[in-house]
């Protein structure tokens, strides 16, 4: 096979996986539709979603109905947003800052998340007005500012030492926010506020509504459209960003839009539902194990994967002990750090 | 003059590391930069790359203000190969040599036969066939060298900056990189440690404490006083009697 044909080649298959990848999203969330505590019958959701989708009339009982489409369509909807963001913001930090460990919680956005969600419901700012998801998306928007200002102010760009500012930053922000959540719940909280805290911030897709599923997938949606976009741009972080700025890209805007972008996403996911660990982290490096680095490849496979396995994770914290629904977080880490274990010693084999 | 410098300089702080830099490179030849260590080579081919901006002075392309460019042009004019760029990620040989396609390419200008002809091309012509399929992690240093050159070849520059591309390089490639270099019909703006290698440059300029104190044919500028002053060794010229050539021999000034 000549060079030319290689290439050619691999164009050609990258195009075929875009529906693919359409369909193995909807079977996905069509399982975490199917899949629950109370058994509905494969029929009943088939029918359900005729109904409401395409205006059939099944006769069917109202509360079956009112399960898979009022409380598993729109949760399993925004559990797929939620990976797929959460995934595509740690990809973009890593590819940026090349940093391993860079995760979308790194500049300080859960943290603030957590204490603006405190300071809500426990502190009572607000009066009442204002909800735990807009005080936590408030938190965190707060939070990365502050980091994205001290990261400038201590000479954070495009140089290589630049990009080791945002992260020291973004350590100094969650260590500040996370002292400022626990003050707030040592001095205010009772118990039950307190025990109330502690799920939130493991993560919690049950108050999941259909509202949620509008700011949600919108948003993931335009995060996963600028990676494409940005794909080439990203590939040419390789070898830093002096080297991405000699092949042409315009290193302070990409970073500036895709760093921002990464914020908004990941304060609009936690604000829906808690910070989940793990996803952001882990799903890139799954990812670039199956696909490799190349980011016309890798930005779709990770939104897929994250969707797929986040799809995956809350069906586990629902049905794995009957009766109780864990927080997704235990289940992310329960489930993905061995998962993730056992990609690192496969990709051993390779050079 | 496809690239012009007037009164060229950058400064950290109070540290000037570049300062006050005229220079007029024309189309087509190849320009050796010389200079000790730490006497501005590298930051004055950043500057003219336009990669760092300059506190002072200003370059010009083909005419046109660098710093008003914007960076997608700049790089269709201008290839920069730096010093040590490596990566963590499992890249191959191929993806690294594409990358230099990039700003030729937009979402919506896909990548063609075109670009898989050109990235084949420069494979060839850095003597990397067979490598294609290669991790970075497992090239040597000049392997690693080559791959960057072929990139910054990928780019199909008007003007191409190299700092010190023999740099690790044995001696049969650093030949061969060196004469591709100078049959290209790029101009190419060399920084060399080699004095010999600097003589088969078309000019030689000399760089010391961050100025260009000398520019000219290689003969004129590399002269004996000067080396002595500049890099502080003395330097003996012996003739080949095969072919007239005239090299170096450099000894500690004692």
């Amino acid at each position: 096979m000549t060079i030319a044909a290689a290439g050619q080649h691999s164009m050609a298959r990258l195009w075929w996986r875009w529906p693919a990848g359409i369909v193995v999203l909807a079977a996905t969330v069509f399982a975490g539709t199917c899949i629950g505590e109370t058994a509905i019958p494969l029929s009943v959701v088939v029918q359900t979603l005729a109904n409401k989708v395409l205006g059939a009339a099944y006769p069917l009982d109202p509360i079956d109905m009112g399960i898979v489409w009022n409380y598993r369509l729109p949760r399993a909807l925004v559990a797929a947003s939620c990976g797929a963001g959460l995934a595509l913001s740690g990809l973009v930090l890593q590819s940026l800052l090349r940093n391993a460990l860079a995760d979308p919680y790194l500049l300080g956005i859960s943290a603030g998340a957590s204490t603006g969600a405190v300071t809500v419901t426990i502190a009572g700012i607000g009066g009442g007005a204002v909800s735990m998801s807009l005080g936590a998306f408030a938190g965190a928007l707060t939070a990365f500012l502050l980091v994205a200002l001290l990261a400038r102010a201590a000479g954070g760009g495009v140089s290589a030492r630049g990009t080791g500012q945002i992260i020291l930053a973004g350590i100094a922000g969650s260590q500040l926010f996370n002292a400022l959540t626990s003050f707030i719940i040592t001095k205010s909280a009772n118990a039950e506020q307190a025990r109330g805290i502690m799920f939130w911030l493991l993560g919690n897709l049950s108050g999941v509504r259909w509202p949620d599923v509008t700011l949600a997938v919108p948003v993931a949606a335009i995060g996963l459209i600028a990676c494409v976009w940005y794909a080439r741009a990203l590939d040419a972080f390789a070898f830093g960003a002096e080297s991405a700025a000699s092949l042409g890209i315009p290193v302070r805007t990409v970073q500036t839009v895709l760093i921002g972008l990464t914020a908004l996403v990941t304060a609009v996911m936690v604000s829906i539902v808690g910070s989940i660990g793990f996803v952001g982290l882990v799903i890139p490096h799954a990812a670039r194990f199956v696909v490799g680095v190349r980011h016309g490849r890798l930005v779709p496979a990770t939104a897929l994967t994250g969707a797929a396995f986040l799809i995956a994770a809350d069906v586990l914290s629902r049905t794995m002990i009957p009766g109780q629904v864990l927080p997704i977080g235990v289940i992310t880490a329960l489930v993905g750090a061995p998962a993730f274990a056992l990609i690192l010693l496969r990709g051993r084999r390779r050079p | 003059m496809i690239l012009q410098a007037r009164n060229l300089g950058w400064r950290v702080g109070r540290t000037q590391i570049v300062g006050g830099v005229d220079l007029a490179v024309h189309e087509g030849e190849t320009l050796g930069l010389v200079g000790p260590n730490g006497s501005g080579k590298s930051t004055l081919l950043r500057l003219l790359s336009g990669i760092l901006k300059p506190t002072a002075g200003e370059v010009a392309v083909e005419g046109q203000q660098l710093g008003a460019l914007p960076r997608r042009l700049a790089a269709q004019k201008i290839a920069y190969l730096e010093q040590q760029a490596d990566t963590g990620e499992a890249i191959t040989v191929r993806d690294a040599v594409e990358l230099g396609r990039t700003p030729w390419l937009t979402p919506l200008q896909p990548w063609s036969h075109e670009d898989d002809r050109i990235v084949a091309e420069v494979l060839a012509d850095a003597d990397l066939h067979g490598f294609e399929k290669r991790y970075w992690a497992t090239l040597s240093g000049g392997e690693k060298q080559r791959v960057h050159l072929a990139r910054a070849l990928a780019q199909r520059p008007r003007i191409l900056l190299l700092d010190e591309p023999t740099n690790h390089l044995d001696v049969r490639h650093q030949l061969s990189i060196l004469k591709l270099v100078a049959a290209l019909p790029v101009t190419s703006i060399v920084a060399l440690h080699d004095l010999n290698q600097a003589l088969t440059c078309d000019r030689v300029g000399v760089m010391a404490g961050g100025r260009l104190v000398a520019l000219g044919a290689p003969e004129e500028v590399l002269d004996v006083e000067r080396i002595a002053e500049v890099f502080g060794v003395r330097a003996s010229i012996v003739v080949d009697p095969a072919d007239g050539a005239r090299i170096f021999r450099l000894d500690h000034i004692r």
